[in-house]
């Protein structure tokens, strides 16, 4: 109510139903950050490799260069949780929908998307529900990125009872785009001098996700479902190709232009932020708009958060060539009814926001007004408790091995990606499950292979809110060093409760100062810090009761490896090659699987994080792995040690089936903490000098099994139901 | 001499047409994706074409059925009849079954379909690798005479690609006509007795069915997604995942479904390296 009075105060008068939609949409906590902004501004952002920072849908690092032309990535990473928890499949797909638009608009090809997954418990008390939600979520990304036609390179999926009520849906989209052919979204300088005008491409304005920008930002309650956006892959493929089509010509004209996706705030977003940015107005007409049905009222028709849509301000001398690109060449009107491309307002001089319906004025209001937002000062307090350790420890070595391995937290995520394309585009060199993070070659002719991972435990952000982004951050770097790649620069999505909170503000700047420490401790750019390029905040992800989730500060990692073809998977490749552990172990148990799954005792003190160490490790496992002395390598993850190895043989050729003999007893320390480390197969003619940080534990056997002092599990015994354990839990009761 | 030209038509929903023309192009072809309404015949511009894999029209009515329906497949027909090369690749695949090109045994009829996948315990789209060997009219055929003789690991990625032949067709008629192009089989090359190995419950573990000329073939598998050796799972069984595996391994080595791009190209005449 204080902001609708706010609005008021802004137009100087009783604002009309447009007007209030569009100040409501375009200052919601999910477009303006209006809880989150000042704190992001902490986070380090800058480094030689940035292009383009947060600001933007997505950032931009650079990334290659071959015969004197340079090539960038684009990334982008966002929320679709509360869509997803009310529509699976549909909140899950329009979540792959919506962030490769970000990277679309920028002017790059998608070359990869990742999901990152955290659901209730499918084996607790609310299972069921879980169950229904891990199926709906699945097949709502491999029905959109399959048919879209972008490969999906993993991600995660991580089941905590906290996510019960209120699962998270992270999206993670990444392609290549020439340097100088990056395209922003703003007015150009150009347009002082020319007429230039708003064209809207795409899908025919409905009113679905009329009020999805304020929804994402709501607590969960019925009735909502109006607001989730119904996605189309395949009219999105078809316009994808038509906008690189435009692209081209717009380039070919040499002209200056605009382009952005529409995305939360639909038309009102995509114009006003056009103009805002190039400090210019903006004049629209509705009547103009292409519609799925004639009686939507003004203000559904410019806040509607339809799918399939994009915004481009050209000159209005090449408005009809690009129109007909979308309308002839590639048909869009007759592929899918009302689609297709039309000229809906023009830019002006000045700071303007008008918008004309039916022959009267809408909205007339400052394009300043609209994109500045409001903040607020959220209050914070909390603090960490001091950690407890459970009395005993008992550990029956390989028995419990086995229960962890065969528990859902460390099965085999193979069931999932089973319904994944993760191939088209013929780029891809691992895909999901082969090494730590995929990685693939999205500059085609060029050898250079972008890694990409994701990191997160609710479990450790149960336990402390500063090791949530400390270890988000050095979990992903972990993955990406692993395959032989340099981390470049890192993205971030903010899941929280309600920032109404202070518990949960608290909570939300423990995270964000976790994240900031992380990334000063793990650039690999000189003296630089791993930068944050892009980001999103998802607040209110809370029970009906209020009860919020376990703090989810959710961070991707980019990286890149010289020759894609040289990167290193896990799968063990010799008997009789040594085994090679980076990182001491400590007694941290807290938040461990071992703890959870085996004492099911929920406390502890987790990992502390070792920002110094952490990067001494990285540097020398990027040594050893570019001298070409590793044969695989993973990162020292869930369940530690043993979970690790595990996890190397059973990723081994079925024709090989090599096993893990390791010099440790049955010590639930050394074997299932989970400090940050590394394990490295290396043949032991190539063993180089040992850094302190790193021992030979092990070796390379032709036994498939993981044995130690006095211990031996037989793989073979679990590695079908390692395989199969999660189908038969989520998809077999269908 | 110039290249020979392979066209890749682009429908609307296509989405395997630019590493397609890729992979084709690195067998020393020349290729260039065609837009499915651009104007102008195909026969003269070209000597293959190719329908690559993708949800072409949405899978609507049933996947590849509308784009068969194309006027642009009147051309894809008439290269087929003058005996050119063409390749359907997964949805391509579809696209040449409902347009009666594959099996092909009375043109202009469809006579086969691609189904739903039958996977026990499992349904929906499912990726995999899985290995092929070839059929007994390989050595004829543009698309198969330079595919070796052992066992070819292929990624799959479909939801529809169980070939289901006209009830009583038998495996001898199959052979007799020349349709089996290519076989599901386990990595020794022996039968591949089921799930997983065939991927989909495809009638005579059939991935690749040819029209009796020998000069069309229908194929689920991704070819152009095997093409480099980097692209070849590691933990592969068999001598592909043993290359790939290899420390020696280049950047630049070719993989195994390089052969379906060389034979055409051998067919065609480029000097083979």
């Amino acid at each position: 109510m204080d902001e609708a009075l706010k609005v008021a105060e802004f137009v100087g008068r009783m604002p009309t139903p447009v007007e209030l939609h569009l100040f409501d949409t375009m200052w919601s906590e999910h477009c303006s950050y209006k809880s989150s902004r000042r704190l992001l501004g902490t986070l380090p952002t800058t480094s030689p490799d940035v292009v383009l920072g947060p600001g933007e849908d997505a950032g931009i690092f650079r990334f290659a260069s071959i015969d004197g032309t340079g090539w960038d990535i684009v990334v982008a990473h966002e929320s679709h949780n509360h869509p997803s928890q009310v529509l699976p499949v549909e909140g899950a797909a329009t979540g792959v929908g919506g962030i490769v638009r970000d990277v679309y608009r920028m002017g790059a090809r998608v070359t990869g998307v990742m999901d990152l997954l955290r659901f209730g418990d499918p084996a607790g008390p609310a299972g069921a529900k879980a169950r229904a939600i891990v199926r709906g979520v699945v097949s709502g990304i491999w029905q959109y990125g399959n048919a879209l036609g972008v490969p999906n390179l993993g991600g995660d999926t991580t089941f905590h009872p906290g996510y019960d009520e209120n699962c998270l849906v992270n999206v993670v989209a990444f392609g290549a785009v020439r340097h100088d052919s990056i395209v922003h979204s703003r007015v150009p300088a150009a347009a002082a001098s020319e007429p230039y005008v708003l064209i809207l491409m795409g899908k025919p304005t409905d009113s679905t996700g009329f009020g999805g920008a304020t929804f994402a930002s709501a607590d969960l309650e019925d009735g909502s479902l109006h607001a989730v956006q119904v996605a189309d892959p395949f009219l999105k493929r078809v316009l994808t190709e038509a906008n690189f089509a435009a692209l081209a010509l717009l380039a070919g004209e040499g002209v200056e232009f605009g382009f952005k996706d529409l995305g939360a705030g639909g038309i009102a977003c995509v114009s006003s932020e056009l103009a805002a940015s190039g400090g210019m107005g903006v004049d629209l007409d509705l009547d103009r708009v292409p519609v799925s049905r004639d009686d939507l009222p003004p203000e559904v028709i410019a806040c509607s958060e339809t799918q399939e849509r994009y915004g481009l301000a050209v000159p209005e001398r090449l408005a009809e060539r690009i129109v007909s690109i979308y309308n002839e060449e590639y048909a869009l009107p007759a592929l899918h009814p009302g689609a297709g491309a039309a000229v809906i307002g023009k830019f002006t001089a000045g700071d303007e926001y008008r918008v004309s319906f039916r022959g009267g004025e809408a909205a007339c209001a400052s394009v300043e007004a609209i994109t500045r937002g409001i903040y607020h000062e959220r209050p914070w307090a909390g603090s960490t408790p001091a950690p407890v350790e459970p009395q005993t420890r008992p550990f029956s070595c390989p028995l419990d091995i086995r229960a962890m391995a065969l528990s859902l937290a460390a099965c085999s995520r193979r069931p999932v990606f089973s319904y994944y394309d993760s191939e088209v585009q013929g780029t891809t060199v691992f895909r999901p499950g082969e090494a730590d993070s995929c990685v693939s070659i999205p500059v085609p002719g060029c050898p250079s292979g972008l890694a990409a991972a994701g990191g997160g435990s609710p479990w450790i952000g149960a336990l402390d809110p500063y090791l949530a982004g400390t270890s988000a951050v050095s979990e992903a770097v972990r993955k990406i060093v692993a395959t032989g790649a340099t981390p470049l620069a890192a993205t971030d999505c903010l899941n929280y409760g309600s920032p109404e909170k202070p518990e949960v503000m608290w909570q939300f700047r423990r995270g964000v100062e976790g994240i900031a420490d992380a990334c000063r401790a793990l650039g690999f750019s000189g003296g630089s810090p791993l930068p944050i390029v892009s980001g999103n905040v998802s607040f209110y992800n809370q029970t009906a009761g209020g009860k919020a989730i376990p703090p989810s500060p959710i961070v991707a990692v980019f990286g890149r490896i010289g020759v894609a073809a040289r990167a290193v998977d896990m799968s063990l490749k010799r008997p009789g090659d040594l085994l090679v552990l980076f990182g001491p172990r400590r007694d941290e148990l807290g938040g461990s699987l071992f703890y959870r799954e085996i004492l099911r005792y929920p406390g502890g003190r987790p990992p502390s994080f070792e920002g110094g160490l952490e990067k001494e490790m990285a540097l020398a496992v990027l040594d050893w792995t570019g001298r070409g002395l590793v044969s695989a390598c993973h990162s020292v993850g869930e369940g530690g040690i043993c979970m690790t190895a595990i996890e190397m043989a059973l990723a081994t050729a079925p024709s090989l089936r090599c096993g893990l003999d390791l010099r440790i007893g049955p010590d639930p320390v050394e074997l299932c903490a989970e400090n940050t480390g590394y394990l490295l197969e290396v043949a032991p003619d190539l063993v180089p000098e040992l850094p302190p940080f790193s021992s030979v534990i092990g070796r390379v056997t032709d036994d498939f099994s993981l044995s130690g002092e006095g211990w031996r599990l037989d793989l073979g015994d679990i590695e079908a139901r390692w395989m199969d354990l999660l189908a038969s839990v989520v998809w077999r009761e269908e | 001499m110039s290249l020979p030209r392979v066209a890749v038509i682009q429908f609307p929903g296509s989405n395997c047409e630019y590493e397609t023309a890729r992979a084709a192009e690195l067998s020393g072809l020349s290729a260039r994706v065609v837009r499915w309404n651009r104007a102008g015949g195909l026969a003269g511009e070209c000597d293959a074409c190719i329908l690559p894999g993708g949800f072409s029209f949405q899978d609507r009515i049933r996947a590849g059925a509308v784009a068969a329906k194309e006027p642009v497949m009147d051309a894809v027909c008439e290269m087929a009849a003058r005996g050119m090369p063409v390749l359907g690749i997964c949805n391509g695949a579809q696209i040449l079954v409902e347009s009666g090109l594959v099996p092909g045994w009375s043109p202009g009829r469809i006579e086969a379909s691609l189904a739903a996948n039958h996977v026990p315990g499992r349904s929906g789209y499912l990726s995999s690798w899985i290995f092929v060997r070839t059929g007994p009219h390989a050595t004829g055929s543009p698309w198969l005479c330079r595919a070796p003789q052992e066992p070819v690991p292929l990624p799959v990625a479909h939801a529809e690609g169980r070939f289901v032949l006209p009830a009583g067709t038998s495996l001898s008629d199959l052979e007799q006509r020349g349709g089996v192009g290519l076989v599901y089989c386990r990595p020794d090359g022996s039968g591949a007795g089921g799930f997983p190995w065939n991927p989909n419950g495809a009638g005579f573990d059939l991935a690749g069915v040819a029209n009796p000329e020998g000069n069309v073939l229908a194929m689920m598998p991704h070819p152009e997604r095997a093409c480099m050796l980097w692209q070849v799972p590691a933990n592969l069984p068999g001598p592909w995942g043993d290359r790939r595996r290899s420390r020696s391994m280049e950047a630049v080595s070719r993989g195994p479904g390089a052969s379906i791009f060389d034979s055409l190209a051998a067919y065609l005449g480029v000097p083979q390296g």
